[in-house]
């Protein structure tokens, strides 16, 4: 227990925490504290090139194995299911309509690369080895949970749909799956995996050693964002908001479970609890937006950004950890 | 120099209808159209410019400028295209110098 809060502050006091929260509070006060469009794009395309080329030289050093075959498979599985259980979730204890509970579901299917990307480091900080290819299970989780979505929401709006509109339109399938933040994950993946340690010395002046503090520097523009959310708070209501909190502790243990049955090491269960715990707030809202336009956005941004994001990156993430080397523990 | 009537319309809309809006102008007979990314303002949907991370909170400003049918025409079918999201659709008279191009 002591052990555990002393993980928890020490992940308050690391640079990444304390910058997002200097951006929450500078976004809270409406500092005019900003940055620029292209640099806060440029910061997310870094991490995800350098995030997926790591994978890919773990994957790459470690070898495919049976149980590599077996998490991929069930990673599309959770992200399939875990929307699912937030539906029911939220019919149970909130007062949303069908097409707001259904995409924020999906939201919390789907994933949140920062999140990972901050549990990587959080547990690298801590010498704590993990599985490359969690980073292959990050990728194919971003979105399963879009379909299961749709299918919440078309189960109850069958009635009135419209006949011969396709269940997912041609745009829909571009921006899901030719995202660019999906594109760039899978490439360096696949680049780092054909590369090895040989394109990992090539690399590792660029992915290795900027990393955490580039990480940082983004956690700032996100706490800014999240900042100028946080007036949204009474719009969206309590209920919502403790669902916010309560979802990725209950995504968390599924995940926890998960890697556990499929014997994962202590890192790589923390990071499966981390995705099916985190939601998404790039891909999916964007997916969701287009197909199910009757959802409020301002709802499901907010909590998934405001609510669910500063959840995991503060207290999540050492929880996951404590309860992985609980349930690991010989 | 000789000029020649038009149509103006200007569609501000959010950024995840912008490509629908886009094919329903070309569908229409317009010859072509303006777009102006990230544009911010204040509707009745409160201040919209969170253009950063996610873009579902930022807009476009569409231009099209057309013969004064298909503007009617393009001005009808963004009405069902609209709902649900946000938009503001507007059209004013213009003169343009190349008659053939629009």
């Amino acid at each position: 227990m002591i052990e555990l809060v002393q993980i928890a502050l020490g992940n308050l006091l690391s640079p990444i925490v304390l910058f997002f929260a200097l951006g929450v509070a500078a976004g809270y006060v409406k500092s005019d504290l900003a940055f620029p469009e292209a640099i806060s794009k440029g910061l997310s395309l870094y991490l995800m090139l350098a995030i997926g080329f790591k994978g890919g030289v773990e994957l790459a050093s470690n070898g495919v194995s049976l149980t590599v075959a077996l998490a991929l498979i069930l990673a599309v599985a959770l992200s399939f299911a875990v929307p699912f259980v937030a539906y029911a979730i939220l019919r149970a204890t909130t007062r949303v309509d069908t097409p707001n509970a259904a995409a924020i579901a999906a939201h919390y299917g789907s994933v949140s690369v920062v999140t990972f990307v901050a549990a990587t480091s959080f547990l690298g900080n801590r010498s704590i080895p993990y599985e490359g290819y969690v980073i292959a299970m990050l990728a194919l989780m971003e979105t399963p949970a879009i379909i299961s979505g749709l299918l919440l929401a078309r189960r109850r709006a069958s009635k009135k749909a419209e006949k011969g509109a396709p269940f997912i339109s041609s745009q829909l399938f571009r921006q899901v799956f030719l995202c660019g933040s999906v594109v760039l994950l899978v490439g360096s993946f696949i680049i780092g995996w054909i590369t090895g340690d040989e394109g990992m010395t090539v690399m590792a002046p660029a992915v290795q050693e900027p990393f955490k503090a580039v990480l940082a520097v983004f956690l700032l523009d996100m706490g800014l964002l999240v900042g100028r959310r946080l007036g949204d708070f009474a719009k969206i209501g309590i209920p919502l908001v403790l669902f916010g909190i309560c979802m990725p502790v209950v995504g968390a243990a599924i995940g926890l479970a998960t890697a556990y049955a499929i014997g994962l090491s202590i890192g790589g269960m923390t990071l499966v609890a981390v995705l099916t715990g985190s939601a998404s707030y790039i891909v999916v809202p964007a997916a969701m937006r287009l197909s199910l336009p009757e959802a409020n956005p301002a709802i499901y941004v907010t909590l998934s950004l405001a609510v669910t994001f500063p959840f995991n990156l503060v207290i999540g993430i050492p929880l996951y950890l404590a309860a992985a080397r609980f349930i690991g523990a010989p | 120099m000789q000029l020649y009537r038009k149509k103006k319309i200007e569609i501000v809309v959010e950024a995840a209808c912008a490509p629908s809006i886009i094919a329903m102008v070309e569908a229409a007979g317009a010859t072509g159209y303006t777009t102006i990314p990230n544009v911010s303002g204040k509707g009745n949907r409160g201040v919209r410019n969170d253009a950063h991370v996610s873009d579902v909170f930022s807009n476009v400003l569409i231009i099209v400028i057309a013969a004064e049918e298909i503007a009617h025409r393009i001005v009808d079918e963004s009405q069902p295209l609209l709902k649900n999201y946000a938009g503001i659709v507007a059209v004013s008279d213009v003169e343009v110098v190349r008659d053939d191009h629009f």
